[in-house]
């Protein structure tokens, strides 16, 4: 059972790595789980594999980018909704009216996909700047 | 030309244990666990994850190399690992700092330097 779950685990991990030492993590298990246990190496398989997706395949990368539209979309929408033309307005009571509504929410939804994008940015690069200091001492300790 | 080993310095504990674990004699992965295990008397102890994750780095810094040589009738699904002359001289540089730290922290702890006594 456990033998299978760790397969899984190894599976899941890039095909580089997993192609270059996936049969050696295997045999390792094999012999290990009798003296280590086989929880310990489950968890290290588990702590393998976020380490070499997070860290060594740039996926982050992804991840980041689309948090960073999350934010925006967040951001921009709700301020729209709390703070626009929508939270104003009563009853729709002419055509002109309704239009000049329309362009006042487009400007507001911009205004906010703007602040949106500037959170964002600023969030990301403390974030990378605690990121990096991190790694850099964890090479160096 | 001179190798410039001051660029991998300092190295991060599981790097040294393994470049240290492989100084003396070509291991396999299981091999070097056990003797990071070792050298450490139990403290240290190197999951096969982390293990593999530094044995990729080493070899692409070309610190470590595959070696060619195994015993007959091994599980084939071992594969021994080598220190290159680069990794040896990076070991080698990584402890001359390490000593260089002790001293001074032994003259500032006040503690007696047995370095001139060796």
């Amino acid at each position: 059972m456990n033998r299978t779950l760790y397969r899984c685990l190894l599976r899941l991990h890039p095909g580089g790595f997993r192609r270059q030492f996936g049969e050696e993590m295997l045999w390792i298990f094999d012999e290990a789980s009798v003296t280590q246990g086989s929880g310990a190496l489950l968890v290290d398989a588990a702590r393998s594999l976020a380490r070499q997706w997070v860290l060594r395949s740039g996926s982050w990368k992804v991840a980041v980018a689309l948090a960073g539209a999350l934010i925006q979309v967040t951001i921009g929408g709700l301020g729209h909704l709390l703070f626009g033309p929508l939270a104003e307005r009563g009853p729709l009571r002419s055509a002109n009216a309704a239009a000049r509504i329309d362009l006042d929410a487009l400007i507001q939804i911009g205004i906010w996909t703007v602040s949106g994008i500037v959170l964002s940015v600023v969030l990301l690069a403390v974030w990378v700047k605690k990121f990096n200091a991190r790694r850099i001492r964890a090479v160096h300790l | 030309m001179e190798t410039d080993y001051a660029r991998f310095l300092p190295l991060a504990p599981a790097t040294l244990h393994i470049l240290l674990s492989l100084a003396g004699e070509d291991r396999h992965g299981y091999g070097i666990m056990q003797e990071v295990a070792r050298q450490s008397e139990g403290k240290y102890k190197l999951g096969p994850g982390t293990l593999y994750d530094n044995l990729q780095r080493l070899m692409d810094q070309g610190l470590v190399d595959e070696a060619k040589r195994r015993p007959a009738g091994e599980d084939p699904r071992r594969r021994y690992y080598r220190l290159t002359p680069v990794g040896r001289g990076v070991l080698a540089s990584e402890i001359s700092r390490l000593e260089e730290v002790v001293h001074e922290a032994k003259l500032r702890l006040r503690l007696p330097d047995t370095r001139s006594a060796t």
